[in-house]
This record gives structure tokens, sequence and C-alpha cells, in this order.
């Protein structure tokens, strides 16, 4: 009865630190076990939970097998079309506002990183090929620590996470690998092993605060400031590496009066929350434990003040020595994909004599309201969320009210897909061919096309393709999209001679049998990308784009009518709204609640188990109260995504930087305040 | 020698992340409702991972009406599903809650340490899942040193004897904001 199994190289491209290799295990072709690749040294053959998940996502009964339409838009009114009546009504209507406009700068899309395959960029180079239009700017997760990181040292790469197991200590500064980043544990923990010592500091007891060594609580957006108080005990006390210091950095002297005349431990303690003994312990470890690895969340840069906060905490690493030693160093965003061509996002459209204009994917509705000349009129959404996951809720929907016509490409219907007029399904990463690279540690691995496409869901290259063919039908000469060039064409040429030099590899199919890493990973790293080819403590490029020259501390504003802090951080049952490991693990009660420390909950008569409001200026939601100790008093968590996401309570503020590395701020997702009632169901 | 296979459990290293239970249904394609191994939360950041301890004194082998159950000179505790008729005797006496009634095949279902990987030579998927080595696979007969027989949230091990051992939870140093 042993029916032949086939086993394909698939990759997880979910937007999440691992991008694990996973073998997928085929029998007649129905896709029944994946299992991690031992071939892949960073996941080594293991998965997280939402991984080993993924034959219940690609079978879902949620998911999406034909093309939709409902009429009139958010009615549910969904009625089963062709892909020719889809592509159709979608031509027609871009050919319409062509016609109108006299280009095609009506139209916009708003795609990310649902999938981070590189071949899925095919949404953009489509955008392109249709020659000027409305494109996306910014990023909505990384780009002002990824900034800071620029302004530092010049940006280009971030050191193997592998070498983690060679540190002495390793201090987690608001990240959640437990939930997040599962196989950096591994690392961390060979670390242990030989005696490492692990620091967690957070405002939350994450899973792997509890396991830590230390943990140290530190109130929300404070991190810049302790890392100061760190940096001041060790300058004072001497104890910095100064011989790394003279030969590697800039700007030490203004750094050096700033750390001893304007940064005062009372006001660290303060500030921060951390008493001024464990900032000296701190010191301490950091002082006597040599490398020392600090690896910077993304969480923190989610403020006013966040791009300053990874500033510091990357100031606090190189006067320590360690920055670019292997073991040590720091670590944030590896930006993969930057040494590809990336050949489908950057794909030359016609010129048609006008200029394509930009909207801040953070600022994407009121941005896309005030457009005029064309007004923006039709969107198309693919791998992206953004009803459930971004800010500016209110504006979300006048902005769908001037739209003509919305397309989202999905595999589920979200929150988004509910409001579009026409739903494209997309195929899993299972069904079609890609490369993928991670923003966390250093290997290439190609995704193999394991099955054939679920029901008729289509790849956002097939639908590039597709939708060309039909337009230039109509139109000829509308695209000059290559609608006949194959994947395994893109692909191939993504892979030029210093691509396949960076990897070590003669050919991409090589990738057919293993991984590949990148060769320049265990380098200890001095050759600093900045104008001065030094760590720039002192910032002159951050000076011209009118921040503070030095990694600073300021504490960002506050909303005294709505005292509680809001953390919208990660769930273990998802990336970010999606959250397929569901359908295994049963009901997740967290995200139905709301988390908060029983104090605040006294203060506002609400006790655990109560139905509560946590609203603010920009919207509420109703989320189960769960009084908990470990929750700082004046915060309150709620996990992201579900069916009344939380997104309605973002503040819509930006974070201090961003522009440099991706075109416009950040958002300051955790500047959100709110304020939390009970609901007192009227007695009937 | 005796053999007696067995679980080690080091809740030291476990975070909880559940891959053991995805990677066991992953593995032995359970429906929905069905998780033969089940991560729960202890509070203040403690875990405990637990799946059927092919105990030695079998619960589940003594009170099953059709003598489904076999305990095997490995240790392993296995049902034989063409015997088991679903009254779900075993569901209830089990104190891990390891037996598990599956609603499509309406009858008994739980780990079978997974028996065919260890036939090819490999380890539960579970273990081989797990990212931090909390989760080993061990001779219960000889338990390792510095392993203790039972930890806080286990249920009661004087009925069944189970086949596992664990590793508690160190202090550690927390500071929190007063
Ligand atoms: S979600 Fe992350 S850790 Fe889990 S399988 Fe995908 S890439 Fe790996
Ligand atoms: S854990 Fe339960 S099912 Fe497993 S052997 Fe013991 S009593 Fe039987
Ligand atoms: S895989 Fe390991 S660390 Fe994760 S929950 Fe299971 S036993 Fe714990």
């Amino acid at each position: 009865m042993t029916s032949d199994v086939k086993v394909y190289r698939n990759v997880c491209p979910r937007n999440c630190y691992n991008t694990c290799a996973m073998l997928s295990h085929v029998v007649n072709g129905k896709l029944l076990k994946v299992e991690g690749d031992p071939s892949h040294g960073y996941s080594q053959g293991r998965l997280c939970a939402k991984g080993y998940a993924y034959t219940s996502y690609v079978y879902s009964s949620e998911r999406l097998r034909y093309p939709l339409k409902q009429y009139p838009r958010g009615s549910g009114n969904w009625v089963r079309i062709t892909w020719e009546e889809a592509l159709n009504l979608i031509s027609a209507k871009l050919l319409d506002l062509n016609h109108r406009y006299g280009s095609n700068r009506s139209l916009a899309y708003n795609k990310c990183s649902g999938n981070v395959g590189i071949l899925h960029y095919a949404t953009e180079g489509m955008f392109n090929s249709f020659g000027s239009h409305t494109k996306l700017r910014g990023n909505p997760c990384m780009s002002a620590g990824m900034d800071a990181v620029t302004y530092s040292s010049g940006g280009g790469k971030s050191p193997d996470p592998e070498a983690m197991s060679n540190s002495k200590l390793i201090v987690i500064w608001g990240a959640n690998p437990a939930w997040t980043a599962i196989h950096q544990l591994k690392f961390i923990n060979q670390a242990r092993d030989k005696g490492a010592v692990l620091v967690v500091i957070d405002p939350v007891y994450t899973a792997t605060a509890a396991t830590a060594d230390y943990y140290i609580q530190i109130r929300p957006g404070t991190d810049g400031l302790l890392a100061l108080g760190i940096a001041k005990v060790l300058v004072e006390g001497g104890r910095y590496d100064s011989s790394f210091v003279e030969e590697h950095v800039v700007g030490w002297d203004s750094f050096e009066s700033y750390l001893t005349e304007k940064v005062s431990l009372e006001e660290v303690q303060s500030i921060t929350g951390v008493a001024k003994n464990v900032v000296e312990l701190l010191a301490d470890l950091y002082f006597r434990n040599d490398p020392a690895a600090s690896w910077c969340g993304f969480g923190l840069q989610r403020y006013q003040n966040g791009g300053q906060n990874v500033r510091a905490i990357y100031a606090l690493s190189a006067l320590t020595g360690n920055v670019g030693k292997a073991g040590g160093d720091f670590y944030y965003f590896h930006p993969a994909t930057d040494f590809f061509p990336l050949n489908l996002l950057n794909y030359q459209g016609p010129n048609d004599g006008q200029v394509t204009r930009t909207i801040d994917i953070n600022y994407f509705p009121s941005q896309a309201l005030s457009l005029v000349d064309p007004p923006v009129k039709f969107l198309w959404i693919a791998g992206r969320n953004p009803l459930s996951q971004d800010q500016e809720v209110q504006d979300w929907t006048k902005l769908l009210k001037e739209l003509e016509m919305v397309v989202t490409v999905d595999l589920f219907m979200t929150k988004t897909a509910e409001v579009s007029d026409i739903v494209l399904p997309a195929t899993s990463q299972f069904e079609d061919l890609d490369i993928n690279v991670s923003y966390w540690h250093h290997w290439a691995a190609l995704n193999q096309k394991a099955i054939e496409p679920y029901y008729e869901t289509k790849s956002d290259l097939e639908i590039a393709q597709q939708l060309t063919r039909k337009l230039n039908e109509l139109q000829p000469g509308f695209s000059n999209f290559p609608s006949e060039r194959s994947a395994e064409e893109w692909v191939e040429s993504e892979f030029t001679p210093e691509i396949l030099e960076l990897y070590g590899l003669s050919s991409w199919r090589e990738l057919e049998k293993a991984p590949a890493k990148l060769r320049i990973g265990n380098k200890p790293w001095l050759d600093f990308k900045t104008d001065t080819g030094k760590f720039e403590i002192f910032s002159k490029d951050a000076k011209e784009d009118r921040l503070p020259a030095l990694p600073r501390f300021w504490a960002g504003s506050s909303d005294p009518s709505f005292p509680l802090r809001l953390l919208t951080p990660q769930n273990i049952t998802g990336i970010h709204s999606q959250n397929w490991l569901l359908e295994w693990i049963g009901p997740d009660e967290r995200r139905n609640d709301v988390t908060m420390n029983p104090f605040d909950a006294v203060l506002r008569k609400v006790q655990d188990g109560d139905e509560v409001r946590i609203y603010n200026a920009q919207g509420s939601v109703t989320r189960k109260a769960r009084l908990n100790q470990e929750v700082l008093p004046g915060i309150v968590i709620i996990y992201q995504g579900g069916k009344e996401p939380v997104n309605s309570l973002l503040s819509g503020l930006s974070a201090d930087m961003g522009k440099k590395y991706s075109g416009s701020e950040g958002a300051a997702l955790y500047n959100a305040f709110v304020e939390v009632e009970k609901i007192v169901r009227s007695q009937i | 020698m005796t053999e007696q296979m067995g679980f080690l459990f080091n809740a030291e290293r476990c975070v909880g992340c559940k891959s053991c239970e995805m990677a066991c249904k992953n593995e032995n394609s359970t429906p929905a409702n069905v998780n033969w191994r089940r991560v729960s939360s202890q509070g203040t950041g403690n875990n405990l991972s637990i799946s059927c301890n092919h105990c030695e004194s079998p619960e589940c082998f003594r009170v099953c009406p059709q003598r489904a159950y076999v305990k095997r000179r490995d240790g392993i505790v296995m049902i034989n599903i063409n015997r088991c008729d679903g009254c779900m005797t075993c569901v209830s006496a089990c104190p891990y809650k390891a037996p598990q009634f599956d609603l499509e095949k309406q009858k008994a279902s739980k780990c079978t340490f997974c028996l065919p990987r260890r036939e090819a030579g490999l380890q539960p998927a579970c273990v081989s899942a797990c990212h931090t080595g909390a989760l080993s696979v061990i001779n219960t007969d000889q338990p390792p040193k510095n392993t203790v027989p039972t930890i806080e949230g286990f249920p009661d091990i004087r009925l069944t004897k189970p086949s596992i051992r664990f590793r508690p939870v160190k202090e550690k140093l927390r500071y929190w904001i007063k």
C-alpha cells in the first residue's frame, strides 16, 4: 500500500525571522506532512508550531478556491466568478480609468509581507509595467530601527545569528524568540550550556523572559535610556573598550560628555523603572562577559523615540567593543533581499512622460485620500491585511467610499478581502516556485512547486502574467510586463554572478539539493559603510536629517485622557493576522483577552473575566479582562488579529526615523493610549 | 537489562512553543479534536508538555473491557484499534488524558511513541521537533541523574507509575518594577 512519497523543498515565507526550509511529503498530489529541512543550517530540520500545522493551512475549509465578486461592497453577497470574468472586470476598470485620466496614476496597490518570496514582487512588477501609477513607500515593520543602524554603522548586513552559540552574554532587548524566532533559542542554549548568561529586558514577562537567567522589567519605550545609563556606568568606571573606541568610533568625546553631564542614574531609574543597582548589575554583566551579543527586537522602535532606542543600544554594543566581534555584536535586521537584483520589484515600465507618485504605507488611506489629479480610484491589495493591522481605520472607511474598485489577492477571506469588490484566490508556497532569504539568518533556499494549485488559485506572478495578457489584448501595448517569462526564468535572473559568488553556488539549481549560506557571515566585520568608514556615535547624517547627532533619550508624548498604554505584540498562534494554527491548536483564549494589572483593574471596578470596552479617540474594541500581576501597571496588552482587531486603537503617530532606509518614518504603533471600562449589560 | 521507554521532560528548558504538539499532529495526521501531545502553561512562565506516559501500571490497560491495550516488551503501550469499540472507559480512566476520542473513527486514540519512526531509527516526532532539548527519550529503568519523578502541575503518579522523568525549573533572577 505504500504509494510513492515524493519529497519537495519548500520554504515558509510568512514574514518571520526564521524563514525555515521545509521538506514536503506529497503522496498522489496531496501534501501529507511537512518536516524541517535538516540541510538548512539555521533551522536544522525543525519548524515552529505554525510550520508543523501547514497541512491544515493548505487544506483549510476556509481557504479561498475561486475568484469571487460581491455587490454591493461589504455586503457579503459573494458570487463565484471565473478567472476570465474577473480579469475582464478588472481590465475594463483599469482601461476606463486610464482613458478618463489619461494616465494610470489613479491606480494604487498596497502590498507587503504576507509572502516574502522574491517572486511575490510580481505585484509591484505588474504595476511598474503600467507606466506611471501610485506606488507604495516606507515599511510598517522595522524602518525606524533600520535607520538607527544605518546612521551608526552604515547598515549593509547583520551578523550571523548562529554565532550567538559562542556568546558569553546574550542580552535580548524586547524580542520574544520563544514565540517569534524559536530556532534562535537553540543557539542561545548552546551558549548557555557553555556557561553563557541570558538576560531579557522587556516590559512584558514573555515566554523568553521566563526562560532567561535574568529578567529585567522596563517601562515601554525607555530601553534607549537604560542603555545610556549602562553606558554611563561603564564609561565613568573606565570599563569600556578604549582601543575599539579609538580606532573605530566617531564622536566619542561628545558622547562621553553627554553621558557624564546629561545622563543621570536617578533619572534612568525614575523613567525606565530599572533600579540603579540593576543598571549597575547590567553594566557589570556587559563588562565581565566577552563576547556579549545584544539583540534589539522590533517592538522598542515602535515608539516616537524608537530609532533613538536602537541607536543607544547599538552604541552600548560598540563601546563595550562587541561590534564586529564573532559571538558578540549587535543584532537587529539582516537586509538579505538588498543583495539581490529584485528584477520584479525593480522592473522598468514604459515611460509615459508622467511621474509615478508614492503613498506612505503607514498612512495609506489618509495620503491616498489627499491625492488629486487624478484621485486614487483603484486599489489592488496583495500579501496584506491593512484593515486588521494598519492604523487610520477611520480613513480606510473613507477611502473605500472613494474607490471605484478594490481587488484583494489572498488565501483567506480576511477583514480586507471582506471589503473588496473582487477577491482572487492565491496559491500557498507549496503551489508555486520561489526563492526565499531571511531578514535574520544568512541562508537562501529554493521553494519548489510541490503540489498543484489548490482549486483555481494562482500565484501573484501568474496573476500578473494573465492580467497583462488580457489588458494587452484589449488595448495593445498597455503593459510591458514580460508575460511569457516563466517563474524559472525570473529565479534564474536573480542569480547574477555576484549572487552566485556570495552564496558559493555555480547555479541556482544547486539549491534543489540544499539551501546555501552567505559566505561573508563569520568574519568579524569592521568595514563600516558610513562616510567616515567608522562607527558613528555622533552622526552628521542624522544631524542633517534634523535628528539628534548623538543617541539621546526623549520620552515621547502621552495622552492624559487615556492613561493606559496599549501594547499589541505578536501572539504565539500567528504572524500578525495570519493565524492558521488555530485550526489545530484549538480556540486561543488570548485572542479575546485584554491583559492588565490588577491595580488598574480595581481602579476601574473590573474583575477577572469581565467583559470590557477598550477605547480612545480613534476607536473601541471589546475584550475579556484578564488580570495578571506580571503586567506593569499602566499597561494593557491585546494581541493582533481576530474578528475585531485592535488596530482601530492605534495612534497614527510616527517614529522618529525611517526615511533614510525605507522612504518614510516608521509607525509608532506602541505610542497608543487607551481607557478601559467594564461593560454593564442592562438587566431585562 | 530491562527496558522501559519513556520521556524526559526538562521543565527548565521548555518555553511552551508547542512545536512538539503540532509536530505530533503533523506526523500522525490526528484529527482536529485529538492532540496526542499537549503543552500547557503552568503559570509564571512554566510549561508542561505531556503525552501518553507508557506507564508501568497502565490504567488504560487495566480498565479496557475489550482488552484492546497491549504493553510491549520495550514498555510502549499500544491500542489495538481493531479491538477498540469506542466505549471511552480508558479516556476517563487515564490520569493524564492520554487516550482521546477520535470522533471520525469513533475510537480511542493515543501516542504510539511514534512506532513507525522508531522502526526507521528516528526519534519520536515531538522529540525531533523540540528546539530547546526539553524533550528526550530515556529508558526510565535507568533514570538519568538529577531527574525527579514528578513536578508541580503533573497529575498524581502513584496510580500508574508513568514512564517519565523531569528536570525541575531552577530559581532565576527577576527584577520587577516596583
Ligand atoms: S512561521 Fe517562522 S518558525 Fe514557523 S515554520 Fe514559518 S519560518 Fe519557521
Ligand atoms: S498515560 Fe494513560 S494511556 Fe498512557 S499508559 Fe498511562 S494510563 Fe495508559
Ligand atoms: S517543543 Fe520543546 S520547548 Fe517547545 S513546547 Fe514542546 S517541549 Fe516545550
